[in-house]
């Protein structure tokens, strides 16, 4: 009866049937490349005819493969931290000041996620290569920091809408200084909302390609740069492993926000 | 001051000791390179728009171009009649059971483009799961070209692109007024009539928003031609590597950029229309 398109059977069928093939087309590439990194090491196959850990020792003990596991990870932490830094204190003026030109500014800090990210891997590509960026951890870096401070900034800014002012109000009244009302009164508040903000700048540093591909080389290459040449040029196996250890981080990753999330919409 | 200013407010001094970070970080991360990308397309050693007339009169310019607004047309219309009925079937649930459907739409929004990417081609390559099948299943071998065509891009980029269409258009379903679809029903409206005259008129703005977040998204797509597309499947941003890293020609590579800037901002600013300030926030890649 609350079907939007009245109390048709056939409809239904129709509707759902459609559905179905797109739930399954969507998590198609999410689920076979598990099945994949237990099997046969020589070669890509499904179903696999073997179940063997070969493919995960490649990936770990391959220099190429996990040393840039490990210069992606560092990039990610590190970005998130400055990141954080960055956007934090931003966010907290925006909200809380009556300084003319905010609008802009809120503009310009959301400005990346509008920006094609080949453009801004060309600009980028352009600057660093004056300055001697290219091929650099601090380039990569920098380069992160900017791509994900807005979706920080979203995040601590819909947080900082949905706290109590009024707490703030009132130890301004009894006389704390603004240094203890950040710390003491704005932050544990905002905890959830920065969780949020730090685990997805996390996640989109450590899976962010177009930018690090223009960036970085044989010095810096960070490990979705190494998986794209990789599915171009050779199509190895051990990419099922990576895949599916990417895959897992990542779901990790989102039920960690979506668990935060409901925390932030609980309190508020 | 006419603002009324409240104890919690920041004096504007603060205001801007916390902000200059930021602003410094984006004023050289940001609209420095972007200035300079514009400066490069038209200054090389004098100041000219050859760059844009070069293009203009480009064969690869205007193939790839057009290439570029026939995938992502293409792909934005397979992604909505796909996108549609997903968004009705959610609409239609049970909130709780709405919820675990949804997970299924947002698994792969988490996940990487390049496992998408690399699972499409160990599923639709040219050996991939597919063609193996077909050949166990006809005893020969089966090339059936999924991969590395126009086909292959379409694939890849629905795959990326229906969430975003999905939950735009599910914003809308759950906002309309079931009321009407009963009072038509009981008026003796048939489900068609019904689908016609209400639900997908009333659901129009979650179609457009969705349609041009779908557009924006893929006109400045880069992995997905790049790795599941064909030679012929070039779009402008592998245009804009192929200038920069092949020919080397950064004055060509910039002024591509900048067309891409500009038709992306042109969406963008459409998109601003539709749904007010909230813009494309939360789609990236």
């Amino acid at each position: 009866m609350n079907e939007l398109f009245g109390s048709s059977r056939l409809m239904r069928g129709l509707v759902s049937s459609a559905a179905w093939t797109c739930y399954l087309f969507l998590l198609l590439p999410s689920l076979i490349v598990i099945p994949i990194s237990f099997g046969n090491p020589g070669q890509i196959e499904f179903p696999p005819r073997q179940f063997t850990l070969q493919l995960y020792r490649q990936f770990f003990t391959d220099p190429a493969w996990w040393g840039s596991t490990v210069q992606s990870l560092f990039v990610a932490s590190i970005t998130t931290l400055v990141a954080l830094a960055l956007a934090v204190p931003a966010a907290y003026a925006l909200a809380r000041s009556r300084l003319p030109g905010r609008a802009g500014l809120q503009g310009l800090f959301m400005m990346p996620m509008l920006v094609p990210v080949i453009v801004l891997g060309l600009g980028l590509y352009l600057q660093f290569s004056n300055w001697g960026l290219l091929d650099t951890t601090a380039g990569i870096v920098l380069a992160h920091i900017m791509l994900t401070t807005p979706y920080i900034m979203v995040s601590v800014m819909s947080g900082l809408h949905h706290s109590d002012v009024a707490l703030e109000t009132v130890a301004s009244i009894m006389g704390a200084s603004r240094i203890t009302i950040f710390f003491k009164v704005v932050l544990p508040q905002l905890k959830a909302s920065i969780a949020v903000g730090a685990l997805f700048a996390f996640l989109m540093s450590l899976d962010e390609v177009v930018v690090a591909y223009f960036l970085t080389g044989t010095n810096s290459m960070t490990l979705p740069v190494k998986m794209y040449s990789s599915i171009r040029w050779e199509l190895t196996p051990v990419l099922a492993a990576v895949s599916t250890l990417l895959t897992v981080l990542s779901l990790l990753i989102a039920l960690g926000i979506i668990a935060m999330q409901s925390k932030t919409e609980a309190s508020a | 001051m006419a603002n009324s200013s409240s104890a919690s407010d920041l004096s504007s001094g603060t205001a801007l000791l916390l902000l200059a970070p930021l602003t410094t970080v984006m004023l050289l991360i940001l609209l420095y390179p972007l200035g300079m990308t514009v400066w490069t397309s038209v200054y090389d050693g004098q100041f000219s728009f050859n760059a844009y007339a070069d293009l203009a009169t480009s064969t690869l310019f205007m193939k790839v171009l057009r290439n570029t607004f026939e995938i992502a047309i293409g792909g934005t219309l397979v992604s909505l009649l796909f996108g549609y009925p997903v968004a009705l079937h959610l609409a239609a649930q049970a909130p709780r059971r709405r919820t675990a459907y949804l997970i299924m739409v947002m698994l792969p929004f988490w996940t990487s483009i390049l496992v998408k990417s690399f699972a499409l081609v160990a599923v639709f390559g040219n050996q991939g799961l597919i063609n193996q099948l077909l050949g166990l299943l006809s005893g020969g071998t089966v090339n059936l070209p999924m991969m590395f065509n126009r086909v292959g891009v379409i694939l890849g980029m629905i795959n990326f692109l229906l969430p975003f269409m999905i939950l735009s258009i599910l914003g809308s379903l759950l906002s309309l007024d079931r009321r009407l679809i009963l009072a038509a029903e009981t008026m003796g409206a048939g489900p068609l009539r019904i689908f016609w005259k209400i639900t997908l008129p009333l659901s129009m703005p979650g179609v457009i928003a969705g349609v041009l977040i779908n557009i924006t998204l893929s006109i400045g797509m880069y992995i997905t031609p790049a790795l599941l597309g064909g030679r012929q499947d070039m779009m402008v941003a592998n245009l804009v590597d192929f200038y920069t890293r092949q020919t080397l020609d950064w004055t060509a590579a910039s002024a591509t950029a900048v067309v891409l800037l500009l038709l992306s901002g042109v969406l963008v600013a459409l998109l601003g229309q539709v749904r007010g300030s909230r813009g494309l926030a939360g789609a990236g890649a």
